[in-house]
């Protein structure tokens, strides 16, 4: 036990008659689960603050008395809210405890509707568990029960069942304690005591997702996969978000082939159970229908339908003429088996044009990794967060760093040019004229005077000041992703850079993407540097790039403009789309190749502090599809510029060789093992 | 010799033919199918049937009980959710597609069972031969009672 | 049950909330007094409570969602969970809007073995209206509340601050009669007294 070597008192308590020990002041409900005895829940979430609303965890405690027996106390006590404490006796089995339990269940079934047949929640259920196992068998009940207009559509992700809701709380605290927006409270008392939104408006919430998985009824359900499937017709596969670079743990659950929801799934090390409703509703596009299915090649101006042999026999054709002029732009979603063999390719060929948008050349740094994990930002004293709100662009981390503000009292300084999410909770927002970032930062490193930066950034002097006395102490964290350099300037973010270098904090320059720390480490290993999207597509136009390669990227959704895309698309000799679903680019395209996404043919992501995980494949391929490191390793052998690709595995043992980072990450870290869903807690 | 051929052969082809003669004055226990047939017993379990309440609705939910219940999973369950314009159920939810496969089906009536509201119900028909194994796949269009002609 | 919701009908979605349309209605006075009662308090969540007494009284005795959410923007809290504040307390008049004079009649125990719904239907019948309505002419309205404390005095009525009992007919008309004569409103009114007791006497 951890806790026992890092000096925590121990207490011994007796629970069912056997001794335990345990860290003094935890929470009893916690402390029988090392014995594993289950005391049934609703409100507890070990996640959040115990309030003791449901009354479900009932136990019977007694204190030792000198003579060493035991005096029980005349009523229960809720586990939830009793910390551990010396000679203190816990009964979890007693048939007053059994009494107990059935009466806490029958009153909360008193108003509950039971139309689990028709609810999204059943089989899965909480409360039907509970009350299968330690509930009534009848009711007694036969009066009129309470009733609510059912299935209002609180927001475009959450659906409310007012009826179902047995006001244990947990939706309302976790908006208060973990997403912080406040978005719900409970409203009136009583039996008509409803959680819900001020005045029922919309529930805007960038995490209100974690609010369907957490509650333990069928009161908060999601509208996107409503009535699309009961648990029991659904299995759950293990799998990774790669819709940002947090690298969030996830159940697929999915039907005959098909997606239907995503779960979060507990990892302590990246999300610790929760998710982003972008990660948690944004996974539809797997059941799009333009999905791309076969390949196709251009024949005098039409796109033809062709076999695999054909479409990449004439890639390799025109590879081998024009192999030295090929450019490569990784998309943001692709597996670190596809980034580095599209590395490698570019390396072989000779070329070594590769873009990713997580690109730094302009920055002037070369890749390094970030100071801190995900874990250790949540020990930082102070945490610097510069740009655009973090919510938007990190969720994770944005979760992190308000537990570390709320749960472990660090300093939070926002910095940033239009008001975000941690100004909330943050000890400091300097809140900039946009452009002035620079200027913000030699400020703070003492390089000009405090009076003249807070007259030309708009941010009081007093801040300033307080700022600077903050960022001198010890555990400072800086967090910068690359969009600072977008609306700044990539002279401001060298800038934080080399300022929090000279204090000496941890400096993390986290990416956005999830492909994004794999191509970095691969290119740098390979002896390159990532490109921005942009200048490849200007070497396009130039004519340096006859031959481009969108690796699952689609330039018109991520690149700004529109026009350069346009010029560049249509100058460029040879255009390879790569895609998983029909985009606008593919009007271009001399070939196109049809891609499948991880969950249909697996691969290996980095999340944004290094950590490698595994996610393997389980859905069907569509069509014609194949994983994106398939096509690589296909191409590659085609050419012969490498031998023996015949799984993921062989691709990381061949990255392990030419990249430091994959070395490490294959021989170092263990990958994180799927435990089991945490839904229905 | 010929004596034995009597007691060996003879009489017990008589005795047989005894019985035979006795049957004769008992009522026939054959019928002739498929001109005949004969009344199923109260719980025999044959075709399954998805039944209606009196106003018309489906009493089927699609709450996928019966395919959960169902231990040679055959049942396929697609819900839909009932609007005030296109109501097939009473409440929210409604059982869009609802299929099941004959040939896997074993007619043990757990399905019947389970349904929380008495929609899926298994019937006497039992003629279910057919020519190719998809005619075997019931579609909900094919188990649902006709609307009652008032 | 749907009015206490606040959705006429399911067909009605919530909409989106719109921060910035906000309109803040508190008088200057009602302004300096707030932050002279958010002065007693180390964090601004004590304030609520008071905070909310102000708003009934400068929004005529109701507490509507504006109001809920001026109080919310004044002491920067989620606007959530001053409504959940708010919807808690039954002193606050969020569910409907009362006329100018509550009459609250107790019907728990001592007052109703003393005839409370009697008397409930004698006011219904003199008023024509049902409890949670109001009558006519915006005058009262009428509610049933549980135990007011009072019950020597049983069968007891609050209105405003004053608690009138035992009701008997002829007592209820003189209250009614003396009510209609009043220029100014009783919930108004004993909001603004409560206000005054959190201020020190100097402010009052």
């Amino acid at each position: 036990m951890a806790a026992e070597m890092m000096g925590v008192d121990m207490v011994t308590i007796l629970v069912d008659d056997i001794e335990l020990q345990v860290p003094k002041g935890e929470l009893i409900v916690e402390s029988v689960k090392r014995l594993g005895i289950e005391i049934p829940i609703f409100c507890y979430h070990p996640r959040m603050k115990p309030v003791g609303m449901c009354r479900m965890c009932l136990v019977e405690t007694g204190t030792k008395q000198p003579d060493g027996t035991i005096r029980k106390m005349p009523k229960p006590q809720a586990s939830c809210t009793l910390p551990a404490s010396e000679g203190l006796a816990i009964y979890t089995q007693t048939p007053q405890i059994i009494q107990d339990r059935k009466g806490v269940l029958e009153f909360l079934l008193i108003n509950h509707p039971l139309d689990c047949p028709i609810c999204d929640r059943g089989g899965e259920c909480p409360l039907q568990n509970n009350t299968l196992f330690y509930g009534p068998s009848t009711s007694r009940h036969i009066e009129f029960k309470r009733h609510a207009p059912k299935a209002i559509p609180l927001s475009e992700h959450v659906t409310l069942d007012l009826e179902r809701c047995i006001q244990c709380g947990r939706c309302v605290r976790f908006t208060e304690e973990i997403s912080g927006d406040g978005q719900l409270a409970f409203r009136f008392r009583g039996a008509s005591m409803q959680p819900s939104t001020f005045a029922l408006s919309a529930f805007e919430s960038k995490f209100s997702g974690n609010t369907i998985e957490i509650c333990p009824v069928g009161a908060l359900t999601s509208s996107q996969s409503r009535f699309r499937a009961r648990p029991w017709d659904l299995e759950s596969s293990a799998g990774v978000c790669t819709l940002c670079s947090c690298g969030c743990n996830v159940w697929f659950d999915h039907r005959i082939g098909k997606l239907v929801r995503v779960n979060g799934r507990t990892n302590n090390a990246v999300n610790e159970e929760w998710t982003c409703d972008q990660g948690k509703f944004g996974h539809d596009y797997y059941n799009h229908n333009e999905r791309q299915a076969s390949v196709f090649i251009r024949t005098s101006a039409r796109l033809e339908s062709t076999s695999w042999t054909v479409g990449l026999g004439e890639i390799v054709t025109k590879l081998k003429s024009t192999g030295t002029s090929a450019g490569f732009l990784l998309g943001p979603k692709i597996s670190n088996e596809a980034g580095f063999l599209a590395c490698r390719a570019a390396t072989a060929l000779g070329s070594r044009q590769v873009a990713g948008i997580d690109s730094r050349v302009e920055l002037g740094a070369n890749f390094e990794v970030p100071a801190d994990s995900l874990l250790s930002l949540e020990q930082a004293k102070v945490i610097v967060s510069v740009g655009p709100s973090l919510a938007d662009t990190l969720p994770i981390v944005y979760l992190r760093v308000r537990k570390a503000a709320s749960q472990k009292g660090a300093k939070v300084i926002s910095i940033h040019s239009s008001p975000t999410e941690l100004d909330e909770f943050a000890f400091l927002s300097l809140c900039h004229k946009p452009g002035t970032l620079s200027l913000l930062i030699q400020g703070l490193d003492g390089s000009l005077a405090l009076e003249e930066v807070a007259l030309q950034t708009g941010v009081s002097a007093q801040a300033l000041k307080e700022a600077k006395t903050v960022l001198e102490g010890q555990g400072v964290s800086f967090i910068a992703t690359n969009q600072v350099a977008h609306t700044e300037g990539s002279a401001a973010l060298s800038d934080l850079r080399r300022l929090a270098k000279k204090l000496e904090a941890n400096w993390n320059h986290f990416c956005e993407t999830a492909s994004g720390f794999a191509s970095l480490a691969s290119c740098s290993g390979l002896g390159m540097e990532l490109q921005s999207p942009e200048s490849i597509l200007k070497k396009c136009l130039s004519g340096d790039i006859k031959f481009l390669w969108l690796v699952d990227f689609d330039p018109f959704e991520l690149v700004k403009d529109r026009e350069l895309v346009k010029q560049a698309l249509e100058e460029v000799e040879f255009l390879v789309v790569q895609s998983a679903i029909a985009s606008e680019a593919s009007h271009y395209a001399s070939v196109v190749l049809p891609q499948s996404l991880p969950a249909e043919g697996g691969g290996s992501f980095t999340n944004l502090d290094g950590q490698l995980q595994n996610f393997d494949a389980f859905l069907p391929k569509i069509g014609m599809a194949r994983a994106d490191w398939q096509i690589f390793a296909e191409l590659l052998s085609r050419m012969d510029l490498a031998a023996g690709m015949f799984s993921r595995q062989d691709i990381l043992q061949m990255a392990a060789k030419d990249v430091p980072y994959f070395k490490e990450a294959l021989t170092g870290k263990q990958d994180h093992q799927p435990q089991p869903s945490g839904a229905g807690v | 010799m010929s004596l034995g051929i009597l007691k060996d052969v003879a009489r017990p082809i008589l005795g047989g033919m005894g019985i035979t003669a006795k049957r004769l004055r008992h009522k026939k226990a054959t019928i002739s199918y498929p001109e005949q047939r004969r009344e199923q017993y109260p719980r025999t379990r044959w075709r399954h049937a998805l039944t209606r309440y009196e106003n018309g609705l489906e009493k089927c939910i699609g709450c996928s009980l019966c395919a959960g219940a169902c231990p040679a999973k055959c049942i396929n369950v697609v819900a839909a959710e009932n609007t005030d314009e296109d109501r097939h159920s009473p409440g929210e939810r409604y059982a869009v597609r609802y299929e099941i496969n004959m040939i896997r089906c074993i007619f043990c009536g757990y399905c019947q069972e389970a349904c929380p509201t008495g929609a899926i119900v298994l019937r006497k028909e039992f003629e279910l031969a057919n020519y190719h194994r998809e005619d075997f796949i019931y579609t909900k269009e094919m188990l649902l009672e006709a609307k009652a002609s008032t | 049950m749907s009015d206490l919701i606040g959705l006429q009908t399911l067909s009605e979605k919530p909409t989106r909330l719109d921060q910035s349309q906000l309109k803040l209605n508190f008088s200057e006075a009602a302004v300096s007094q707030l932050e002279e009662i958010k002065s007693h308090y180390p964090s601004e969540k004590a304030a609520i409570l008071p905070a909310l007494w102000i708003a009934q009284r400068e929004y005529g005795g109701f507490l509507s969602s504006e109001a809920i959410a001026e109080v919310a923007h004044r002491l920067h809290r989620a606007y959530a969970e001053v409504e959940g504040v708010a919807t808690f307390y039954s002193m606050y008049n969020t569910r409907h809007k009362p006329g100018k004079h509550k009459l609250e009649v107790c019907t728990c125990l001592s007052c109703h073995v003393n005839g409370a719904y009697r008397i409930l239907d004698l006011i219904e019948k003199k008023l024509g209206i049902r409890p949670n309505e109001t009558t006519e002419d915006g005058l009262f309205t009428l509610e049933e509340v549980e135990c007011l404390n009072a019950c020597d005095r049983a069968v007891v009525m609050q209105v405003g601050d004053s608690y009138y009992g035992p009701l008997t007919e002829s007592l209820l008309d003189t209250i009614i009669a003396d009510l209609k004569s009043r220029t100014e409103s009783t919930v108004i009114q004993m909001a603004d007294e409560i206000v005054k007791v959190h201020l020190p006497e100097s402010a009052v």
